[in-house]
């Protein structure tokens, strides 16, 4: 069964900045449906009032990792955009694996693709539907 | 700008208060509160104010009253505003040609308070809080 990794959103804007225009319309209108849509991540809005750091999306996974991210003057759809990639990552660090093995010959018969020991046609055709 | 906010948001929750000055003290009187509900009788009352401004001259119709004498107008909308306690802003009085027009501009309510606390108040899916102290 699949278990989400991220647990909260939380959303921090100044209700009278003026780059987070974008915050408060994800919050009056795409908040609620992104709420309905992910019934497993809490989302916690925060506006605090006056003067205060820049409008910040921070998100919170299982693992523990607290990702930042910027939504200064980003409009309504591009937040709907990274809360739902923020929403389908796991909260693994984002860099580059290493391995401690290496090889000069990774593959002797040929490295398998989806294509091998399929007919050849497929490659003209392309994936069809199945109808059901 | 924000303070005002604050405390009209603050004032807006309980009733407007009256204004007791038993002493004189330098306290800012509380802002008054923006919001407007318009009143059971508002056609009646605004035909009777149309009718006692306009005299004889009023159409069929009284909806259809123009406002293009300045006096008239000025008269009318004073006398609404005295009346009702809301009065038109300076920039629709443009849009104020007919007597329709001031009727629909008086159905109108209007509510103060932000939309945060409005969203506050309405009922949320069970996985989106909102953190609001005002």
């Amino acid at each position: 069964r699949y278990v989400r990794q991220l647990q909260r959103l939380q959303l921090l804007f100044s209700p009278t900045a003026a780059d987070a225009r974008g915050a408060r319309q994800f919050v009056e209108e795409a908040a609620q449906d992104f709420a309905r849509q992910h019934p497993d991540v809490v989302l916690y809005v925060s506006p605090h009032a006056g003067p205060g750091p820049a409008p910040v999306l921070r998100a919170e996974y299982l693992n523990g990792t607290v990702r930042d991210e910027l939504i200064a003057s980003k409009t309504s759809e591009e937040i709907v955009q990274l809360a739902t990639k923020l929403a389908n990552q796991s909260g693994l660090d984002i860099i580059r694996i290493r391995k401690p093995f290496h090889t000069d010959n990774p593959s002797i018969q040929g490295q398998w693709h989806p294509l091998t020991n399929k007919p050849s046609v497929l490659t003209v055709q392309g994936p069809r539907l199945q109808p059901e | 700008g924000a303070n005002r906010k604050e405390e009209r948001a603050v004032e807006a929750d309980g009733a407007v208060p009256e204004k007791e000055r038993s002493e004189p003290s330098l306290i800012q009187p509380p802002p008054r509160s923006r919001s407007y509900v318009p009143p059971e009788d508002l056609l009646s009352c605004l035909e009777s104010h149309v009718r006692e401004v306009f005299g004889p001259s009023v159409p069929e119709d009284w909806q259809q009253a123009p406002l293009q004498d300045k006096r008239l107008k000025h008269r009318l909308l004073a006398r609404l505003a005295a009346e009702l306690g809301h009065a038109v802003p300076n920039s629709q009085l443009h849009c104020m040609r007919r007597a329709g027009d001031v009727l629909g501009f008086y159905r109108t309510p209007v509510r103060d308070g932000s939309k945060i606390d409005e969203l506050a108040a309405a009922k949320l899916p069970s996985n989106l809080k909102i953190i609001w102290q005002q």
